[in-house]
């Protein structure tokens, strides 16, 4: 039984992750995005009322699928028409991941992942281990068909409408019947053993029916089984006259012996209800042999819709909501006020979005002052980039992007202060990553690379890289001081009528006030030095 | 020859007992033991003394050849071979039989085991009878066989064992088990058992059949021995008579067939490895036995050394020999490590299997009798070194040179090796005086060069290297020499003065 609800054919992630996804989760701040889709916002009258603590395991999750891009539109699509169906209806999103969370943590308690341990104990109490473990399954299924088949669940995506049929087809109504009642008719064999029976005055018993025949050492061989069934009654206490005269009523059969009065022969009487029990619990452990790895797919992949979900009321919660991206063509980018969400999940507050339209370019060299939002800028397309190529939504009113299914980051890293001294060093060996491993469908964001040496050598080996790597088709947005190296690649361009290169700054009114948008704009030669050296020293000469 | 139906050895023509040989040095000299272990790999242990048991005169040895060339043929071999294998079983047979408790049990598993080894020999009979066997040895047993399946024998105590075994297997009975309680009834139900027809519907494809519970343990369980003893009841007339059947043939296994099984093993583990070794692109050839002909092989490999390369891939060097008229002694000089003591083990082996009736590594050979194989090799291992060697050397040496060793066929290789030279000269010249005197014919490999020298009967060969100085492990007549085996060596590394010159 497949799930493939992340994928139309495949049931286990893609392997192709990003490269170096530690980093990509660490320069764009994607923790914090994580964290928010694992908690879940509890509403009263519209208002949020609570948050629950975070689902560690939704975390995880979103991890992995986010760090795992989709390559076609079609498969982000895939997962947008189920995150409709999903946010339409969250109930049974969250019911089928909390129902599957729970036969996971009472398997794991009979013994699943223990086999090592589970194959060195007593065969008695591995089976009826066993047989808890099939009471739990079809009683679980049977839970999931009910939350698919309610009344009150419309479900329209490909995926989730897929999804159901299968299940249904998988486990029938027929199906769940027929496993109840060879279930009911071994109960004789774990009925009792539970504390809650003890002090019943009733007892189960067996009755069963085969055929023999003897094989040359005289055993038993060929056997065939002819009725197995269970039967309660009432329990007296043994050498009681009731007990007594029952015993004798029986014994009356022709041909018989007693398989209580002689331990040898109660021993094996013993063998031989496990072995018929056992026989019966491996046929119907092959029935549910398709659905040994379902409860993990079904719950790993129904917590990232869950995720999605709880993401998408995080979103609202901060402000205006969210879209579902669209995909165009690589060189294209175009949103309208896009928001930096994991600024806004970690300040619990409406970040301001910014709107940009860029046709046909490779190149983006986003310069100017600092505080005007540069890094915000990049980093929110960094955010939007990664969640629209998992197919979720993205906090904007719309968003339209190529599919970049390797994504790289170069981010200056000023925090790390241990690694002061070769800094340049670190930088160019992560690039040389980076260069290793580029290829068709590369998208890499540089933000303030290659700042740690001097302005004029930094823009020599920006100027090298960053040329060398756009003729590879490499499309690459950058956030630089380097002045010389922006300037350089202007100056080559400016008088050409076609460009594919864009430089942007964030707009500022005369009066110093913040637009958001972000302008085409020649790069300056000159940055903040001169105005902190004004600031601090001074005047200064031109 | 008469026949004596409860005397009889495939071994030898009088079916003499025997003593094996005590441990003798030759076998290990030879690396003899190397081929007998691998044998014993598949065969067991007990066969190895059949190999220290050698014939005591040369119709002895024709009459082993003469077996030997049957079973080696490929139907005999194949019968006897499944035979041994329908043994092995029957083996297990008799060891489940003694973990057995209730008597009922024991009769039925010693009549299965009776059955099946009437039926081993029946089947014995009936393709040896199709073989064309040639020799006296196997001819004879067959004849013995076949007494001994005929009237009132093997042959109907085989049938009727088929027969008890059959109507055990066919009865059939329905077990319940209920209210603590559990009946047997004879008959049949109808179908394959309802609940498991049922799984079958249910489930939608094929199950497979319950096993029974107690299959882990061979003997009767109690419950099993309940049921066993409400049947016995039912049909008192049968188990009866399979009692009865059982206590009648409590000793059914004839001493003369019980030697011939063990015996057997000895000509079937050569056969074997003569096989494998064939197919591993080794040859061997069945050698001539004539006296009046000059004692010679062609293309003669060590064996041992051949079945170690089997795994290791490395080429195993052939070569040719002959005694002329009148030589009794090699006397073989040459390089270290040039093939001198394979070659000497070689012959020996070669003596060894053509004695033994077998068929030898090599294309073909003329071999004498001996009635002894006597081998010296220099212990290389032995912490003893100058006096303390020598005179450990000499103390294997004396007895080998008692008067009554006569005739017998001499391996030594490298005597004397920490005496003067002066001394280990008229040393080895008195032991090869010796040899000679007595009759016997031999090997001698030595560095010195002058014991090939002075007597008529010595022959000199030499290990011999190719042009590049490396040695071609090729013997050959030649006069011996002191080679100078480092140049070999000197010459692989470029070190030479001229070389070191064009170097340096």
């Amino acid at each position: 039984m497949k799930v493939c609800l992340l994928y139309k054919d495949r049931e286990r992630l893609n392997e192709e992750t990003y490269y170096d996804a530690a980093s990509i989760i660490k320069d764009l701040g994607l923790k914090h995005l994580f964290l928010a889709s694992a908690k879940r916002l509890i509403f009263e009258n519209g208002e949020v009322k609570s948050v629950e603590k975070e689902d560690q395991y939704i975390m995880e999750t979103m991890r992995g699928v986010m760090m795992t891009p989709l390559s076609a539109w079609d498969e982000i699509r895939f997962r947008q028409e189920i995150i409709k169906d999903s946010v339409a209806n969250e109930e049974l999103i969250r019911s089928l991941y909390l129902i599957c969370g729970e036969v996971l943590r009472k398997w794991n308690g009979l013994g699943r992942g223990a086999r090592e341990k589970i194959n060195q104990s007593n065969p008695v109490t591995r089976l009826t281990a066993d047989i808890k473990v099939l009471h739990l399954f079809v009683e679980s299924l049977g839970r999931i068909r009910e939350l698919l088949q309610a009344e009150d669940v419309k479900l329209s995506s490909e995926g989730m409408v897929h999804f159901r049929d299968e299940f249904l087809k998988a486990f029938s109504e027929k199906r769940q019947e027929f496993m109840e009642s060879v279930l009911a008719d071994i109960s004789f064999y774990t009925d009792g053993s539970d504390e809650e029976d003890e002090g019943r005055n009733r007892v189960v018993r067996p009755r069963i029916v085969m055929e023999s025949g003897l094989e040359d050492g005289l055993k038993f061989s060929s056997l065939k089984l002819e009725e197995v069934s269970s039967r309660g009654e009432k329990f007296y206490k043994p050498g009681s006259a009731k007990y007594k005269i029952r015993e004798f009523v029986n014994s009356r059969v022709p041909d018989s012996f007693s398989t209580i009065n002689d331990s040898r022969v109660s021993d094996q009487t013993q063998i031989l209800e496990y072995g018929i029990v056992s026989y019966l619990v491996e046929e119907l452990k092959k029935e549910m042999e398709e659905f040994l790895t379902f409860f993990d797919r079904l719950r790993n992949q129904t917590a990232f819709y869950l995720g999605a979900v709880q993401l998408g009321a995080q979103m609202e919660r901060l402000g205006d909501g969210w879209c579902f991206p669209t995909v165009c063509d690589r060189r294209d980018l175009e949103f309208n006020d896009l928001k930096e969400l994991v600024m806004g999940l970690e300040r619990h507050v409406d970040v301001i979005g910014n709107t940009c339209s860029l046709k046909e370019k490779d190149l983006v060299i986003v310069t100017g002052a600092n505080q005007g939002g540069k890094s915000t800028f990049l980093r929110s397309i960094g955010i939007a980039q990664v969640m629209m190529q998992c197919g979720l939504m993205v906090m904007a009113r719309s968003y339209s992007a190529g599919i970049f299914p390797k994504i790289f980051v170069h981010f200056t890293r000023r925090e790390d202060s241990e690694m002061n001294s070769g800094r340049l060093d670190e930088e160019l060996k992560r690039m040389n990553g980076i260069v290793e491993n580029v290829g068709e469908g590369s998208l890499l964001l540089l933000n303030e690379s290659f700042a740690t040496t001097t302005e004029k050598e930094g823009s020599f080996i920006a100027y090298d890289i960053i040329s060398a790597l756009k003729e590879a088709g490499v499309r690459i947005l950058t956030v630089t001081h380097l002045l010389s190296f922006a300037r350089r690649v202007f100056e080559e361009t400016k008088e050409a009528s076609e460009t594919d290169v864009e430089f942007l700054t964030a707009e500022r009114k005369e009066d110093g006030r913040r637009t958001f948008r972000m302008i085409r704009h020649e790069p300056e030669l000159t940055s903040f030095g001169l105005d902190l050296y004004r600031e601090i020293v001074g005047e200064i000469d031109m | 020859m008469i026949k004596d139906a409860n005397n009889f050895s495939i071994l030898n023509p009088g079916a003499r007992e025997f003593e094996p040989l005590e441990a003798v040095p030759f076998y290990q000299d030879l690396n003899l033991d190397q081929v007998i272990n691998k044998m014993m790999l598949r065969w067991g242990k007990e066969m190895k003394k059949y190999y220290r048991y050698m014939p005591t005169s040369p119709e002895e040895v024709a009459y082993r050849r003469a077996v030997y060339r049957d079973i080696k043929s490929d139907k005999v071999y194949d019968t006897l071979v499944s035979f041994t294998e329908n043994l092995a079983g029957i083996d297990l047979l008799r060891a489940e039989k003694e973990k057995v408790r209730i008597p009922m049990q024991k009769y039925v598993w010693f009549i299965r085991e009776v059955g099946a080894y009437c039926e081993a020999y029946e089947e014995l009979e009936k393709r040896l009878d199709e073989a064309g066997l040639e020799s006296e040895g196997m001819k004879t047993f067959l004849s013995i066989l076949k007494d001994i399946l005929g009237s009132g024998g093997y042959r109907e105590l085989a049938a009727r064992t088929r027969d008890i075994m059959a109507q055990i297997k066919s009865m059939r009975f329905i077990i319940t088990y209920d209210k603590d309680r559990m009946s047997v009834e004879l008959g049949e139900l109808e179908g394959e058992g309802a609940y498991e027809e049922m799984l079958e519907r249910e489930c939608g494809k094929e199950i497979r059949h319950l096993q029974n519970p107690f299959i882990a343990d061979p003997t009767i369980t109690g419950i099993e021995n309940s049921c066993l003893e409400i049947l016995m009841k039912k049909r008192p007339e049968f188990f009866d008579g399979l009692k009865k059947t059982a206590e009648l043939n409590a000793g059914y296994e004839k001493k003369v067939l019980k030697r011939f099984e063990n015996e057997v093993v000895y000509y079937l583990s050569f056969a074997t490895l003569q096989r494998e070794m064939e197919s591993a692109g080794y040859r061997f050839s069945e050698p001539e036995c004539d006296e009046t002909k000059k004692m010679e092989a062609k293309g003669l490999y060590d064996l041992a050394l051949a079945l170690a390369s089997v795994s290791s891939g490395k080429e195993v060097v052939a070569n040719d020999f002959c005694y002329g008229e009148g030589e009794r002694f090699f006397v073989l000089t040459g390089p270290n490590q040039g093939g001198k003591t394979t070659f000497a083990r070689s012959l020996g082996q070669l003596v060894f299997l053509a004695l033994m009736g077998f068929d030898v590594p090599a294309e073909s050979a003329n071999v004498h009798f001996f009635p002894a194989i006597q081998t010296h090799f220099s212990v290389e291992e032995s912490v003893e070194t100058g006096k303390g060697k020598l005179k450990e050397e000499l103390t294997r040496l004396a007895p080998m040179m008692e008067d009554n060793q006569k005739d017998t066929f001499v391996v030594i290789n490298e005597l004397f090796t920490t005496a003067a030279n002066y001394d280990a000269q008229i040393m080895g010249r008195n032991v090869l005086k010796h040899f000679i005197g007595l009759g016997c014919m031999g090997i001698y490999v030595t560095h010195l060069k002058e014991l090939s020298e002075g007597h008529e009967s010595v022959v000199s060969l030499r290990a011999t290297l190719g042009d590049d100085m490396i040695p071609t492990f090729r013997i050959a007549r030649g006069e011996a020499s002191d080679v100078a085996c480092a140049e070999a060596v000197v010459n692989k590394y470029r070190l030479t003065y001229e070389q070191l010159k064009e170097r340096l």
